[in-house]
């Protein structure tokens, strides 16, 4: 199938590196400028369709080309058929890096507008001598690997001038096609990806990816855990179905609870995705952030792996890590990864941004965008609080959110809660907790944060008052499902 | 397949002399060449007469700070890639890379993982791959670069200096990496103790593939620090080197 080029076409040539001294010509790269892009063209477009197989060149061939020299590249692609929507470009252009790759002799890294292509003097010497056989060869890999592309036509540009002229438009598809990623979320999709990297040193560590929650480490996002299960399903990142909807607030799914129990050799049954208190996600070693709840305000603070000072409890990042860390669901304590803050589900099942109540000044920069706007200024750094004291008088001047839970709080609650063998609602502390006022000194584990119990069994709930004053707003009683 | 051939020992033994002059003798020869200085002083690009600090270590940094910067779906293993061969110095006749700075407190797992994979396939592309390594042997437990066919150990004239190779070829077992051949130059050699060296190494079970005597030339350089790789032709170190070559089969 490959005798109409005069090269050889296989993916083992994929890693092949065409070095200085061997190269022909270098196109495109970080010296010069580029671009690579499919476009999905409607079928029944009537004034420009795709004209199937057709090969456009504007600028110089390879022929007219200095040997040793740089020239800019671009390579746009328009696709049509029955199957071809917009939403499948960039799952096309992506596969442009591997068809290339195959072509012996030819060496393509990195996407879009960061494309480097290099052309071997061997290649050349064979009969490469137009970039209308690297177009063709790459058009017929599209269409036979990929074969809902019914028509599809090339343009190649090698002219500076007219590779910058397009490269504007180029920028807005792509800005616009981030757009849309960026809007998908756990609801969209049925996969979600797990990863043991971590699993060396903390064995029973699950680490769940989703579009709303990112590897606690911060370097894996979905799409990288979709990327790579493809490549190797084996590998460290792998598939996990999503299964049946539980809560989908809170962010339990019974395909991640199956994976939980095999993951953490039966360590733990149920993770729920976006909550704080009650069966958190598991916690590595890895996470850039640990959140750590503080009783006397009832709200949590966030403190990152950069920020060397103590937190308000009088804790430092290295100490509550410490708790935290290992692979375990802890009470009161969870790690994860600074884009998890960027997430329209951020520990949802648990206030979300209404509980948070410190986070250092330059984290809350980097994800300033992200705190919603009537929280912003009222959310205090190590600038405003240093210790309990100047956090809780913030809170109250500034009149936090988590002042309304103080004081549906202060409501007197004297109560006293029998039997609680079957709850698995955790209860923010109420007043018959006592707080420890200089938690700095207590082990977080003896700290008052509210204890999930996981004591799951099916005996119902029984709760008695003496002598109660209870004044509630509004209160929500729902059936297990 | 590409040979890979490391070369370690004590600080101050010159380890990185004794992979320039390697790399020089290399540099004409029909091999393709890939020089690596995995020591995170960076002493080779200096003694190479390289000017390029890029590493490999930049390009890690580059990953972890720019990463959410990234547009979400974008495939981070062919940024990866891409930027590591950015950072390779291609010089007349051999290219370059350079490991650089160690990690920073960060999370580099995911990083790690993909490196191993790609500097893995980079080092096919060559005949051989030349390994500067740092003093100790710590770096080959991160297993960026795994399988090893020739671990050189450079000493210096003293017997306490053979010792240290014993222990390191000793050591080579309990490594993850696999070692196939452990050799032996003794470096700074003079006529007086090149014969007792001999003998000791025999003792010890350790093959002695080269005595590169003490040259001024080299002493010289060091001082000035002018590349040690221009060091002239017929310098009685770098003879040596061409047999030590000879005897390594490249």
């Amino acid at each position: 199938m490959t005798n109409e080029f005069p090269f050889e076409i296989s993916p083992m040539f994929e890693g092949e590196r065409v070095r200085k001294d061997d190269m022909y010509v270098e196109l495109a790269g970080p010296k010069s400028k580029g671009f690579e892009l499919v476009r999905s063209v409607d079928p029944d477009e009537s004034i420009n369709p795709v004209d199937d197989g057709k090969f456009t060149l504007i600028g110089p061939d390879i022929a007219d080309m200095e040997e040793g020299g740089r020239y800019p590249l671009a390579m746009i692609y328009r696709i049509s058929g029955e199957l071809v929507e917009g939403d499948l470009e960039s799952i096309v252009e992506r596969r442009n890096h591997d068809f290339q790759n195959y072509i012996q002799g030819v060496m393509h890294l990195n996407q879009r507008y960061d494309i480097w292509l290099r052309i071997s003097k061997e290649a050349v010497n064979k009969g490469l001598d137009t970039l209308e056989h690297i177009a063709r060869a790459t058009m017929m890999l599209f269409k036979s690997e990929l074969p809902f592309i019914e028509n599809i036509e090339a343009i190649y540009i090698t002219d500076m001038a007219e590779v910058e002229k397009e490269l504007d438009d180029a920028f807005a598809i792509y800005e616009a096609r981030d757009e849309r990623t960026r809007d998908l979320h756990d609801e969209d999709v049925d996969t979600f990806y797990g990863c043991t990297l971590c699993q060396s040193f903390a064995p029973t560590n699950v680490c769940v990816i989703t579009p709303d929650r990112v590897a606690l480490c911060g370097a894996i996002n979905w799409f990288d855990g979709r990327a790579a299960a493809k490549v190797d399903p084996e590998g460290p990142q792998f598939p996990i179905e999503k299964g049946e909807v539980i809560d989908e607030f809170s962010g339990e799914y019974s395909g991640v609870n199956e994976k939980a129990k095999s993951l953490s050799s039966g360590e733990y049954e149920r993770i729920k995705l976006h909550s704080f208190f009650e069966y958190p996600h598991t916690s590595c070693g890895c996470f850039e952030v640990v959140g750590f709840y503080i009783p006397e305000v009832d709200g949590i603070g966030w403190i990152d792996r950069d920020f060397l000072g103590n937190a308000p409890n009088g804790l430092p990042f290295s100490t509550m890590a410490g708790q935290t860390g290992g692979g375990k669901q802890v009470a009161g304590f969870l790690g994860v990864g600074i884009s998890y803050f960027r997430s329209p589900k951020f520990i949802q099942a648990d206030g979300g941004w209404d509980r948070v109540v410190w986070m250092p000044k330059h984290l809350k920069d980097k994800v300033r965008d992200s705190i919603p706007e009537d929280i912003v200024d009222k959310l205090p750094t190590e600038e405003e609080a240093t210790d309990i004291n100047s956090l809780e008088s913030f809170l109250k001047d500034k009149n936090h959110p988590i002042i309304e839970r103080w004081e549906s709080e202060e409501e007197e609650v004297e109560g006293e809660v029998e039997d609680t063998s079957g709850m698995t609602q955790t209860q923010s502390p109420a007043t018959g907790y006592q707080y420890q006022q200089n938690a700095g000194l207590v082990p977080p584990s003896q700290m008052n944060a509210p204890q999930p119990s996981y004591n799951n069994s099916s005996s119902g709930v029984k709760i008695s008052f003496k002598n109660a004053k209870i004044s509630i707003d509004k209160l929500i009683i729902r059936k297990k499902e | 397949m590409t040979r890979v051939i490391a070369i370690t020992g004590k600080g101050g033994t010159g380890k990185t002399a004794i992979t320039t002059l390697l790399i020089k003798y290399l540099q004409n020869s029909n091999n393709t060449t890939l020089a690596v200085d995995a020591d995170p002083d960076t002493n080779l690009p200096e003694t190479l007469g390289s000017e390029d600090e890029r590493t490999v270590g930049d390009v890690r940094e580059f990953m972890l700070n720019e990463r959410d910067n990234l547009p979400p779906d974008s495939n981070k293993e062919s940024i990866l890639e891409s930027k590591l061969f950015e950072v390779i110095n291609e010089m007349s006749g051999y290219d370059l890379l350079v490991m650089g700075r160690p990690e920073g407190p960060g999370c580099y797992c995911y990083i790690n993982n993909l490196l191993r994979g790609i500097l893995d396939r980079l080092i096919e592309n060559y005949d051989l791959a030349i390994l500067d390594t740092a003093a100790g042997l710590e770096h080959f437990s991160r297993k960026l670069i795994h399988d090893i066919d020739d671990l050189i150990v450079v000493t210096d004239g003293s017997r306490r200096g053979l010792r240290t190779a014993e222990r390191i070829r000793d050591l080579v077992d309990e490594l993850e990496t696999k070692v196939s051949n452990v050799y032996v130059i003794a470096n700074k050699v003079n006529e007086s103790n090149k014969e007792t060296l001999e003998k000791t190494a025999k003792e010890l079970g350790l093959e002695l593939i080269g005595t590169v005597p003490q040259d001024e030339e080299i002493a010289e350089r060091d001082l000035t620090g002018s590349p040690l790789f221009e060091i002239s032709d017929n310098s009685a170190a770098f003879n040596e080197m061409k047999k030590i070559a000879a005897r390594l089969k490249i």
